[in-house]
């Protein structure tokens, strides 16, 4: 268990500066979660905790310790890949020793003990022998896991390694690594470029953009204050408008592109140039002129228990997620109703 | 037609060719060998087995040629590794540059050799001059001499069979071995290592067979004191126009390979299996 400190953390590839200058603290026993686009450098950044990569300035501390120049095995950390880089000429449970024998943790029989137990914990036990090809993606995932946990390490690193499963199995995962986590308390960096999976995984959320954090904090906050057009675009693929501040009889409003007027509760200090954030769940469709906004449907996409429509609202495609009581068809004009307060109003960027 | 016949038409192009240039010549060998003035005899046989100096003969050509078969693993591996490591213009470089002995003729390669190892030579002197060895060291016409020509000649067989797996091997699965407390170097041994073994084997194979048949480089270099089996069936073709003794030795130099290999593949196909 320790706590994990970047400070400043820049590292360039030949003449490119893919991260520039990161500061986290993570404490101890953290689920964090660094959620971004591919490119974003949320993995070359797990790499430097990890050692697998230098950094070009800046330091990583973990529990206290200044390990920026240590390689990684050196570092009290277990890593798992999204490849799971299981050993392929090693049987399961060899695997799963194979930390404890680099690192010599305790006597053979400690060994083969917390072994048992670790491959217990993912429920492999009666694969033990088997070697990894002879097993389906979700098992050689547990064994990867299984294999992460078994030494204790202080900080345990993940780097996508759901991505590779169906969605029924990265679920179940998901769970399984919740609850590891809060038994064994292990300080966790989670990498990943979903942001269902980070929300419901984390005690926080670090979203990162073009090398730089672009916004961190808890799921709930994340999700529901996005501080810029970025994230709440990532975060729940919401709508964005570009509209200018005015002021109406009626109080605050955004004027967009076409001229429509959009009554605003929350918001930029003053006025001029913002943009809209909306969520797709957020407004609903109704006839046109019940709404405040006004649009034409371009498409209607059947999802089953819903409808997602996309309507163009002054030129710009505006995602809606609808019951399926009414029906509206391509081209027809449709009003949008949307709760003034559930509008995020972000500098435009 | 079917499938099956299709695929048998296919071959028999190949197994005419193999049939006329490799059994052909080996059935003759083979009866050449027991042939004597009085019809067949196993005396070319005994000849050899019961006489100490051609059984020193065959010894050393198995000793030196398994000397050169680790020597050239010991090197290629780690060579094979950097090559497979580096990016792909370095590569391709190392690679001409592996390769690069193969392209010149054996002679005009041995011969160089002999200029560098000769007793006036480059390197004896180098030695000699740094106090490192006596007034009369000698490299040519040794054993060393000859191992240190094979060796470059058949190390490119050994690279280039390890750089086949290594390339295949998933650097990520030496990155987790470090993250699971290896050194870089414990990981090569832990991770690397085992997985290149079917590349080590079938590059084994290749140096050991091209070694134990080859003739021009051991002669030259180790001169006509150092007798290699190969060299001897050279001689007694050439020289003693003994041809059913030499058909005997090759006999011997063919079941000696076959005797030493054959459990050696057995070994890796069963490792790379299990």
């Amino acid at each position: 268990m320790a706590d994990v400190r970047l400070t400043q953390i820049k590292k360039s590839f030949g003449q490119v500066e893919v991260l520039h200058g990161i500061t986290l603290d993570i404490a101890s026993g953290e689920f964090i979660s660094l959620l971004g686009a591919s490119g974003c450098g949320k993995t070359t950044l797990l790499r430097i905790v990890a050692g697998l990569e230098g950094v070009t300035s800046g330091t990583v501390e973990i529990a206290g310790r200044d390990v920026t120049e240590l390689p990684p095995e050196k570092r009290d950390i277990a890593m798992m890949f999204q490849s799971y880089a299981l050993l392929p000429h090693l049987s399961v449970s060899e695997n799963v020793r194979f930390p404890l024998r680099m690192r010599k943790i305790g006597s053979r029989e400690e060994q083969a003990e917390k072994v048992r137990d670790a491959l217990e914990t993912v429920q492999l036990g009666h694969l033990a022998d088997r070697k990894p090809r002879q097993l389906s993606g979700g098992q050689q995932q547990r064994v990867a896991l299984a294999r992460a946990i078994v030494s204790r390490p202080q900080v345990l690193l993940l780097d996508e390694p759901l991505s590779n499963l169906d969605a029924r199995l990265r679920e179940d995962m998901q769970v399984e690594l919740i609850e590891i986590h809060k038994r064994l308390g292990l300080t966790s960096i989670f990498v990943t470029h979903d942001q269902e999976e980070a929300l419901s995984l984390s005690d926080r959320v670090v979203l990162l953009n073009g090398g730089k954090v672009e916004q961190e904090g808890a799921p709930s906050e994340i999700y529901s204050n996005p501080a810029t057009g970025f994230a709440s675009n990532f975060l729940g693929a919401a709508n964005l408008l570009p509209a200018t501040l005015t002021e109406t009889a009626a109080g605050r409003a955004a004027k967009l592109e076409d001229g429509q007027v959009f009554p605003i509760e929350t918001g930029a200090g003053e006025g001029g140039e913002v943009t809209l954030a909306l969520r797709q769940e957020d407004a609903t469709l109704c006839a046109e002129g019940e709404g405040q906004l006004t649009g034409v449907v371009a498409a209607r996409i059947y999802l089953g228990a819903r409808n997602r429509y996309v309507v163009k609202v002054a030129g710009h495609e505006v995602r809606v997620l609808t019951g399926t009581e009414t029906l509206y068809e391509s081209g027809a004009r449709v009003g949008l109703q949307i709760d003034p307060a559930r509008v995020r109003v972000l500098p435009r960027d | 037609m079917n499938d099956r016949a299709e695929n048998t038409l296919l071959v028999l192009p190949g197994l005419a060719l193999l049939a006329l240039a490799f059994f052909v010549p080996i059935t003759q060998m083979l009866i050449l060998s027991v042939s004597g003035d009085d019809g067949p005899t196993l005396a070319h046989f005994t000849r050899f087995l019961g006489d100490p100096y051609y059984l020193g003969v065959l010894w050393r050509t198995v000793r030196l040629s398994i000397l050169i078969t680790v020597i050239c693993a010991a090197i290629g591996f780690p060579l094979a590794y950097i090559m497979a490591r580096v990016g792909p213009r370095l590569r391709l470089w190392l690679i001409v540059l592996v390769i690069l002995p193969l392209m010149t003729s054996v002679v005009v390669r041995t011969f160089g050799w002999m200029v560098l190892l000769s007793r006036s030579g480059l390197i004896p002197e180098m030695l000699r001059d740094m106090g490192l060895v006596g007034r009369n060291f000698a490299i040519m016409q040794t054993e060393t001499a000859i191992v240190i020509g094979m060796v470059q000649v058949l190390l490119p067989f050994m690279t280039l069979s390890i750089l086949g797996i290594v390339t295949r091997i998933d650097p990520r699965l030496e990155e987790a071995a470090r993250t699971m407390g290896c050194s870089f170097l414990q990981s090569l041994r832990t991770v690397v290592l085992p997985l290149a073994v079917p590349g080590i084997i079938a590059g084994s194979l290749l140096v050991f067979t091209l070694s134990a048949s080859s003739f021009v480089t051991p002669n030259l270099l180790g001169g006509s004191r150092i007798q290699v089996l190969a060299a001897s069936i050279y001689r007694s073709v050439t020289q003693t126009l003994d041809w059913p003794f030499a058909a005997a030795q090759a006999v011997i130099l063919f079941v000696g390979i076959l005797l030493i290999l054959v459990p050696y593949a057995r070994l890796a196909g069963g490792r790379s299996n299990g």
